[in-house]
């Protein structure tokens, strides 16, 4: 008697979770929460065979270029090459603070300043993050492309820029203009040092970069869309924050 | 003897009893549950990989609904195929899936996950998390749609970027112009070439 009542017991309080599950079988998804949002999303591309032209070039330089620089250069310990990306992360406060101002997001500007008075000070030049450890001070990235896009602008078309990477004509115009922006600018070297400069800056972010397009190019169907709508999607959402 | 027995029946009624009250957790519970428990997984590093991919295995299709991430993923392209197509694609997809993400589980360091909060409404919920790594705070939000007292994931968000919008795009391009036929045989291809890899790996190491 008594091991019939376990049993029973055992058999119902496992029973059920079969049960519930069969119950709600027929389940109903309700409405496609992908669907609304298509048309604001869309970033026509009317010169892909273009595109995909500069996409094949840039994917020669990542592979015969680029990458084997960084490879090398890992030589350096990484925390010495973290701090050389939060380096440059630093100096690109002027991009930040003028376009946080152009958006009217005058706190956030703020935080920008103090942030840059914190990191050039305590962090040795910018080549520490101690900002980032207050909770007060989160990092407020904007570039021209996303103020722009705050003033209702559209990505225009999708672009493919040499060495650069993806881009669009609106952001296209915007690194140009943020450029002026850039302390790199008016450090009054020469034209090539100059390209030297953001090379190094690549190429740092590149030797902490694990292999992120190897992974896409082994992953996705079509590389070339992948990272034509992941472009399209993370803009978007840098832009509405 | 009879107490020992009259404690399992009482242990017993408890579970019965706890069952409603189980049964409406929050989406963050629920999301953190199998969270927590896949990172346990991870840091495992002493288990045998097969085991620990088996482990996740359960524990992502178990939180996550992969018939429901096929249908919008497919989004248009879902009303067109018959019930046939429908399965073959749930099963490639998945099969996709795993192939690309299970097999990152080596990469897997030191990185913790932080969990920001929730958003309910209408049977629908995101549950905002951060992943920290050494360098770098990287936003992930999860997307759960309620099935009776369960919250099933059917998107994820890294950084901006949602997961089905993103294959959403690739397979619409692909079905457009290959018709449904077609994508589901490069669906099958890329699994081939991706679970290949996967063994050549497997021999070196």
């Amino acid at each position: 008697m008594k091991t019939r009542i376990i049993t029973l017991l055992v058999l119902l309080s496992f029973g059920l979770v079969p049960l519930a599950r069969a119950a709600q079988e027929p389940f109903d998804p309700g409405p496609d929460p992908f669907a609304e949002e298509e048309t604001g999303l869309r970033l026509p591309d009317p010169i892909e065979p273009v595109n995909r032209g500069i996409f094949w070039f840039n994917d020669k330089v990542y592979f015969y270029f680029l990458k084997p620089i960084a490879r090398g250069y890992r030589v350096v310990p990484e925390p010495a090459r973290v701090s050389v990306g939060k380096f440059f992360d630093n100096l690109k406060f002027p991009i930040r603070f003028v376009n946080n101002i152009l958006q009217f997001k005058f706190r956030r500007a703020g935080v920008e300043v103090d942030r840059f008075a914190i990191n050039s000070i305590v962090g040795l030049a910018g080549l520490f993050d101690p900002a980032s450890r207050l909770p007060t001070l989160p990092k407020y990235p904007e570039d021209l492309g996303q103020t722009f896009g705050f003033y209702g602008a559209g990505q225009g078309f999708y672009l493919i820029l040499p060495v650069l990477g993806p881009s669009s004509l609106r952001d296209g115009i915007g690194t140009l203009g943020d450029g002026f922006l850039d302390p790199v600018y008016y450090a009054g070297m020469k034209p090539l040092e100059e390209v030297g400069v953001k090379g190094a800056h690549t190429v740092n972010t590149l030797s902490l970069d694990k292999d992120t397009y190897e992974q896409i190019k082994k992953d996705a169907l079509d590389p070339y869309l992948f990272i034509r709508n992941a472009y399209a999607q993370r803009r978007k959402a840098q832009v509405d924050k | 003897m009879a107490k020992s027995f009259s404690a399992l029946v009482m242990f017993f009624v408890v579970m019965l009893g706890a069952f409603p009250a189980a049964a409406a957790p929050t989406p963050l519970d629920q999301v953190q549950q199998t969270v927590d428990k896949v990172l346990e997984v991870l840091r495992n590093k002493s288990m045998p990989v097969a085991e620990r991919e088996d482990r996740l295995r359960t524990l992502v299709y178990d939180r996550f609904d992969f018939a429901l991430m096929s249908q919008w993923t497919l989004g248009p392209y879902w009303r067109h195929a018959d019930a046939q197509q429908r399965q073959r694609f749930i099963d490639l997809y998945s099969e996709l899936l795993e192939a690309n993400y299970l097999g990152k589980i080596e990469a897997y360091t030191d990185e913790t996950v932080r969990y920001l909060g929730q958003k309910v409404e209408n049977g629908r919920a995101e549950v905002e998390t951060e992943v920290v790594t050494s360098n770098a705070n990287i936003p992930l939000t999860y997307r759960l749609s309620r099935q009776g007292g369960e919250w099933k994931v059917y998107d994820v968000v890294i950084e901006g970027v949602s997961l089905v919008r993103n294959y959403r795009s690739t397979f619409g391009e692909i079905a457009r112009k290959d018709g449904i036929e077609g994508l589901l045989q490069q669906v099958a291809r890329k699994v081939e070439e991706q679970k290949a890899a996967a063994g050549k790996n497997g021999k070196k190491g």
